[in-house]
C-alpha cells in the first residue's frame, strides 16, 4: 500500500510538474520563423562560415510566391545605400562627410541557398532595392521558389553564407578581441498588412522581423566568453582550442551575440510580479566601477517596467559592456540581450551609463515584444520608449538631476528630451519612414526626442496616470504583433475614454510646433483720467494679459495670474485663434502672469516667453553675462601669451 | 639670488600698480565686449520666470533652449570676446616697454616715462610677437599630433588608459617646451629694452643661448607656472563649493584667480627682467630721448652747458 501510495504521488507530481512545463513554455507570439544556425567563428578574419537552416511557416493566410530576406552586413560596402546615405546625412555614429575606411568593410555573402524538397536556388537570388533603386545595394535579396506556399504550410531554406564583421560600426562589428555579431544572418521579411515588408538597410534606420525560435551553435575560440539571446544550453571544449556552445530562444525576432575573452561574468537576478529573471552582465575588466551602476538602474528599471507596463517574460537579461574604442557596438537592443555603454573615467554626475541601460531595456518591451516596424515607423518604439525612459530615469534619479547632477550643472530627462526636439521641431513628422528624414540629427530630434515629449504633454491634457495606464493597455494589447501608428492610437483612445485623434493628427501626422507666448501683461487704473493717488487696495485696476499663439499646434492653454494682494487665478483659453485677452478688474496690480503654470507642455519650444514679472529679476541676466565676462578675460589672457 | 622665484615676486610686489592696471584692462575690454550679450539675455531673461533655474541652480536644458534661441547669436557674441582679446594682446604688447623697463631698473616711472618707453618699443615688441607665432605655431601642430595620435590610442590600444597617459604626457611636455619658448622671448624682451637693441634676431639667438645655459632661470618659471596652476585649482575648487545663488562670492572668488593668473605672467617677466638686469658686462640703460635731443641741441649751439653731463 505504501509504495502504491508512493507511486501516485510521484505520478502526480509529475502531472504537475508537466503541466506547469507546459503552461510555462506554450508560445507567447505567433511564431512564424524558426531558425537553426551553425556556424564556425574565425577570431583572426572575424568571419563566420555558416549553415542555416529557415523554416517558414505561411500564417498569412495567402499563397506567399516569394520570399525577400535581409543581408544588412552588406550594408558596409563603398556604394551601399547606408554608406552613401551615412556619407551625405550622417548616422548614429558619425557625422556626414566622414568617410570610408577599409577596416569597415563588412558582408553577408550567401554562398549557397536551397528549398529543402526542391534543390539548389542559389542562381535564383535576385537582389532588389525596393526603396532607391540602388543597384549596388545588396542588402536585399529575394528568391521565388518554384511552387508557391499556401497558408498553413511551410518551406525551408537552408543557406549557406559567409559573414564578414567590419571593425565596430552601427552597432556590430569587432574591436581587437571583442565581437558583437548584430544582424549577422540571412534573415526573411515580414509580411505585413498584406505585403511583404523588407526595407534596405539604410543609414538611419533599424530592423524589422518575425516572432519565432533560434536554436543556434557556434564554435568559438576556447575560453572565451559568450553572450546571447536567449539561454546557453551547453558548451562543449572541442580540444583544439575551440569551443562549441549552444543557444535556444523562444518567441524572440532576432539572435544577437557576443564574445570576448576578458570580459568579466558578473550574475544577479531579480524578483519580479510573475517570475525570477536571472541578469547576466558581460563587463570590461577596466569597467568594473560601472558594474554596480549597471546593475542598480537595471533592477530599477525592471521594477517599473513591471509595475507600469506589464511584465518580463524571459528568463534572463542579458547585458554587453562594449571595451573602449567599441562605443559604436554600445547602447543597441537585441531580444533579451542589449548592450551599454561606459569608460573608465566616467564620473557619478553624469548618468550616461544609466541612460543606455535604461534605454536598451525599455526596448525589450516597445522593440522586442511589441515589435514595430523600426523602418517605417521609428517613433513608436524609439519615441514611445525615450518617453518611458523620462518616466523611469525621473522616478530613480529625480526629475530635474536624471542625467547629470553635478556642481556645475543639473540635467534632467524631460529637459534633455525638450532641447533635443526643440532643435529641429518641425523639420520632419513622426509619422515619415526613417530613411526619409532630413539627417540624422532631425531622426534623433523627432523619432525619439519629438514622441516623449508628446507623450509628456499628453500627460498634461488627461493625467499621468491615465497615459501610463494607456500604454499598459496597449502593450497587453499588442505585444507580439507588429502595431501599426493606426492601432496605437486606437489603443490609446480606448482606454483613455476620449477620442484624441486631434492631438495624434497634429502630433504624429503633422509638423506643428507649439509656441505660446504672454505678448503683453500689465495693470492700469480704471480710472485712469482721476488726478487723485492711487492707493494700495482702494484703487481699482484694470489687469489684462494677452497669449499669443506663435505656433500652430492647437492645445488648450492655462493662464496663471498673481496679484499684488496674494491672489492667483487661472483660467483657460481652448487656444483657437491666434490670440486672447484675459482682463480682471480688481484692488490689485499685477505681479506675474504664467502659460502653462504646471510645466506640463513640453512641448512648448520656447519657456522663456511663457511668463512676465511685472517687476525685473537682473539676477539671471547678470550670471550668465558675468560667465560670459569671465571666460572673454581668460580668452585675453591665453592671446597675451604672445606679448 | 639672480632671477630667483622670490626676488621677482618683490619686485612684482613692490610694482603691483602694474598688475591692477592690466587687470583693470583685462576686465574693462571683456565687460564692453559682453555688453551686447547682457543686452540679449536681459531681454530674453530679465522678466522670465523661467530664469529662475539659472539662479537657483543651472538648469543645462534651460541654457541650451536659451542659446537656440535665435535672438542670441553665439557666433556674433564670440566675435566681440574675440575682439577684446586682440585689443589687449596690442594693449599688453604696448606697454611691455614700460613694464620691463620698470622691473629692470626697479624704480618707479613717472608716467611719461613709461609711456615714452613703452611708444619706444612698441613696434620692436610687435615683431618679437610676430616671431614667437613660429614657435607657438610649431608647438600647437605638435600638440595636435600628440592630440590625434592619443585619441588612436585611446581607441585602439589594448590598455584602456594608455591613450590619456600619452594625452597628458604630450599636453605637459608642449607646456614645458611653450615656457621655454616664452623664456626666450621674454630675455629677449628684457635686452631690448635694458640695451635699446635693434637686432632682435641676434638678442633672440643670445638669449636662447642664456636660457639654455639658465637653468635656475628655467626653473623659476616652471615654479611660477606651477604657482599659477596651483592658484587656478585652488580658486575653481572654492567656487565649486559655492552656492550657486552665490553670484557676488562666485564674480569675486574668479576674479582673484584671473588676477593671480596676470600677476604670475608679470612675475614671469620680472624673473626675466631680473637676470637680464644683472647681467655681468652690463651695459648702462638706453639714454632717455629727452636728454638726447638737450645733447644734440648742445652740439648744434656751440658752448658747452655749466652742469656736468650723464656718462
Amino acid at each position: 500500500m505504501e509504495i502504491r501510495c508512493w507511486r501516485i504521488c510521484l505520478i502526480a507530481v509529475a502531472a504537475l510538474l508537466t503541466a506547469s512545463g507546459a503552461a510555462e513554455t506554450a508560445p507567447l507570439s505567433e511564431r512564424v520563423v524558426a531558425y537553426q544556425i551553425e556556424g564556425n567563428y574565425d577570431a583572426k578574419t572575424h568571419t563566420l562560415d555558416a549553415t542555416e537552416l529557415l523554416t517558414y511557416t505561411n500564417k498569412t493566410g495567402v499563397t506567399l510566391d516569394r520570399f525577400p530576406f535581409h543581408l544588412y552586413l552588406n550594408a558596409f560596402q563603398p556604394k551601399s545605400t547606408w554608406m552613401t546615405e551615412a556619407e551625405s546625412i550622417g548616422n548614429r555614429d558619425s557625422e556626414k562627410g566622414a568617410g570610408w575606411e577599409d577596416k569597415h568593410f563588412g558582408s553577408n555573402e550567401v554562398k549557397s541557398l536551397e528549398i529543402v524538397g526542391v534543390g539548389d536556388v542559389t542562381r535564383q537570388m535576385k537582389f532588389i532595392a525596393p526603396d532607391d533603386g540602388n543597384s549596388d545595394d545588396r542588402t536585399v535579396f529575394e528568391i521565388v521558389p518554384p511552387k508557391p506556399v499556401k497558408p498553413g504550410e511551410s518551406i525551408q531554406f537552408k543557406i549557406h553564407f559567409v559573414a564578414k564583421f567590419p571593425e565596430v560600426l552601427a552597432r556590430t562589428g569587432y574591436k581587437r578581441d571583442f565581437l558583437m555579431a548584430g544582424q549577422w544572418f540571412p534573415k526573411v521579411g515580414v509580411w505585413w498588412n498584406g505585403a511583404w515588408n523588407c526595407h534596405q538597410f539604410h543609414a538611419n534606420t533599424e530592423f524589422f522581423a518575425d516572432f519565432g525560435t533560434f536554436d543556434v551553435k557556434l564554435t568559438l575560440p576556447a575560453k572565451w566568453n559568450v553572450g546571447s539571446t536567449g539561454l546557453e544550453t551547453g558548451a562543449k571544449d572541442n580540444g583544439n582550442g575551440t569551443q562549441t556552445v549552444s543557444f535556444h530562444a523562444e518567441d524572440v525576432h532576432d539572435f544577437a551575440w557576443t564574445t570576448d575573452p576578458g570580459m568579466i561574468v558578473v550574475e544577479d537576478s531579480i524578483r519580479l510580479s510573475t517570475r525570477t529573471v536571472k541578469i547576466r552582465m558581460l563587463v570590461q575588466p577596466g569597467h568594473m566601477a560601472s558594474a554596480p551602476r549597471y546593475l542598480e538602474v537595471l533592477k530599477g528599471t525592471m521594477r517599473k517596467f513591471d509595475e507600469w507596463i506589464g511584465p518580463y517574460p524571459y528568463a534572463q537579461i542579458t547585458v554587453v559592456d562594449p571595451p573602449h574604442g567599441g562605443g559604436a557596438a554600445g547602447g543597441m537592443e537585441y531580444p533579451t540581450i542589449f548592450t551599454a555603454e561606459t569608460a573608465w573615467w566616467m564620473p557619478k554626475s553624469l548618468l550616461g551609463p544609466e541612460l543606455d541601460v535604461e534605454h536598451e531595456f525599455g526596448h525589450q518591451y516597445w522593440y522586442g515584444m511589441v515589435a514595430t516596424n523600426e523602418f517605417e515607423n521609428a517613433w513608436m518604439d524609439e519615441g514611445i520608449n525615450s518617453y518611458t525612459e523620462v518616466k523611469v530615469l525621473d522616478a530613480l534619479y529625480g526629475k530635474t538631476t536624471s542625467l547629470v547632477n553635478s556642481r556645475l550643472g543639473t540635467l534632467g530627462e524631460r529637459g534633455y528630451q525638450r532641447m533635443t526636439y526643440a532643435a529641429m521641431a518641425d523639420s520632419d513628422p513622426l509619422s515619415r519612414p526613417g530613411w526619409l528624414f532630413l539627417d540624422s540629427h532631425s531622426y534623433a530630434a523627432i523619432s525619439y526626442a519629438k514622441t516623449a515629449v508628446m507623450m509628456l504633454t499628453l500627460e498634461n491634457l488627461i493625467g499621468e496616470k491615465t497615459v501610463l495606464h494607456g500604454l499598459h493597455d496597449y502593450f497587453d494589447r499588442y505585444k507580439f504583433k507588429h502595431p501599426a501608428p493606426a492601432e496605437f492610437t486606437a489603443s490609446m483612445n480606448a482606454s483613455v475614454g476620449q477620442n484624441l485623434d486631434w492631438y495624434w493628427k497634429q502630433t504624429i501626422y503633422g509638423t506643428e510646433t507649439l509656441d505660446d507666448r504672454i505678448l503683453s501683461a500689465d495693470s492700469e487704473r480704471l480710472d485712469w483720467y482721476s488726478r487723485t493717488d492711487e492707493k494700495k487696495g482702494i484703487t481699482v485696476y484694470q489687469t489684462q494679459v494677452v497669449v499669443q499663439r506663435r505656433g500652430t499646434l492647437d492645445i488648450p492653454v492655462l493662464l496663471e495670474v498673481k496679484f499684488d494682494d496674494g491672489s492667483t487665478v487661472r483660467e483657460s483659453w481652448d487656444g483657437k485663434d491666434r490670440w486672447h485677452k484675459f482682463a480682471w478688474d480688481r484692488k490689485a496690480k499685477l505681479v506675474s502672469a504664467e502659460i502653462d503654470p504646471d510645466h506640463g507642455n513640453w512641448l512648448d519650444r520656447d519657456p522663456f516667453n511663457n511668463s512676465w514679472c511685472e517687476k525685473a529679476d537682473r539676477r539671471a541676466t547678470g550670471k550668465v553675462a558675468g560667465y560670459w565676462t569671465l571666460l572673454t578675460q581668460w580668452l585675453e589672457q591665453a592671446l597675451s601669451w604672445l606679448a | 639670488m639672480n632671477g630667483s622665484v622670490r626676488s621677482s615676486a618683490g619686485l612684482v610686489w613692490r610694482h603691483q600698480r602694474l598688475v591692477w592696471w592690466i587687470f583693470a584692462v583685462n576686465l574693462l575690454l571683456a565687460w564692453l565686449a559682453s555688453l551686447p550679450a547682457r543686452a540679449t539675455l536681459s531681454a530674453v531673461l530679465d522678466h522670465s520666470l523661467e530664469s529662475a533655474k539659472l539662479v537657483t541652480g543651472f538648469d543645462v536644458g534651460t541654457f541650451v533652449l536659451l542659446l537656440e534661441r535665435p535672438d542670441v547669436q553665439l557666433p556674433s557674441l564670440a566675435s566681440g570676446a574675440l575682439g577684446a582679446s586682440l585689443i589687449f594682446l596690442v594693449y599688453l604688447l604696448f606697454i611691455d616697454g614700460g613694464v620691463l623697463a620698470v622691473y629692470v631698473e626697479d624704480r618707479k616711472l613717472s608716467r611719461a616715462e613709461f609711456f615714452e618707453n613703452s611708444g619706444l618699443f612698441f613696434w620692436r615688441m610687435v615683431r618679437l610677437a610676430l616671431y614667437s607665432v613660429v614657435p607657438f605655431g610649431l608647438l600647437m601642430a605638435v600638440n595636435n599630433g600628440i592630440a590625434r595620435f592619443a585619441g588612436k590610442l585611446w581607441d585602439e590600444a589594448p590598455p584602456d588608459r594608455l591613450g590619456f597617459f600619452v594625452y597628458l604626457g604630450g599636453k605637459l611636455l608642449v607646456v614645458v617646451l611653450a615656457l621655454f619658448v616664452r623664456l626666450c622671448f621674454d630675455l629677449t624682451q628684457a635686452r631690448v629694452v635694458r640695451d635699446n637693441e635693434r637686432k632682435l634676431c641676434g638678442t633672440l639667438w643670445r638669449s636662447m643661448k642664456l636660457a639654455f645655459r639658465s637653468g635656475k632661470l628655467y626653473a623659476s618659471y616652471l615654479g611660477i607656472g606651477l604657482i599659477a596652476a596651483a592658484a587656478l585649482a585652488l580658486g575653481i575648487d572654492v567656487w565649486l563649493h559655492l552656492p550657486h545663488s552665490a553670484m557676488g562670492a562666485s564674480f569675486l572668488v574668479l576674479e582673484m584667480v584671473t588676477i593671480t593668473q596676470i600677476a604670475s605672467r608679470l612675475w614671469m617677466k620680472a624673473a626675466s627682467a631680473r637676470w637680464v638686469a644683472l647681467l655681468p658686462g652690463e651695459v648702462a640703460l638706453a639714454p632717455s630721448p629727452v636728454v638726447d635731443v638737450v645733447l644734440e641741441v648742445s652740439e648744434v649751439q656751440g658752448p658747452q652747458p655749466d652742469w656736468p653731463l650723464p656718462e
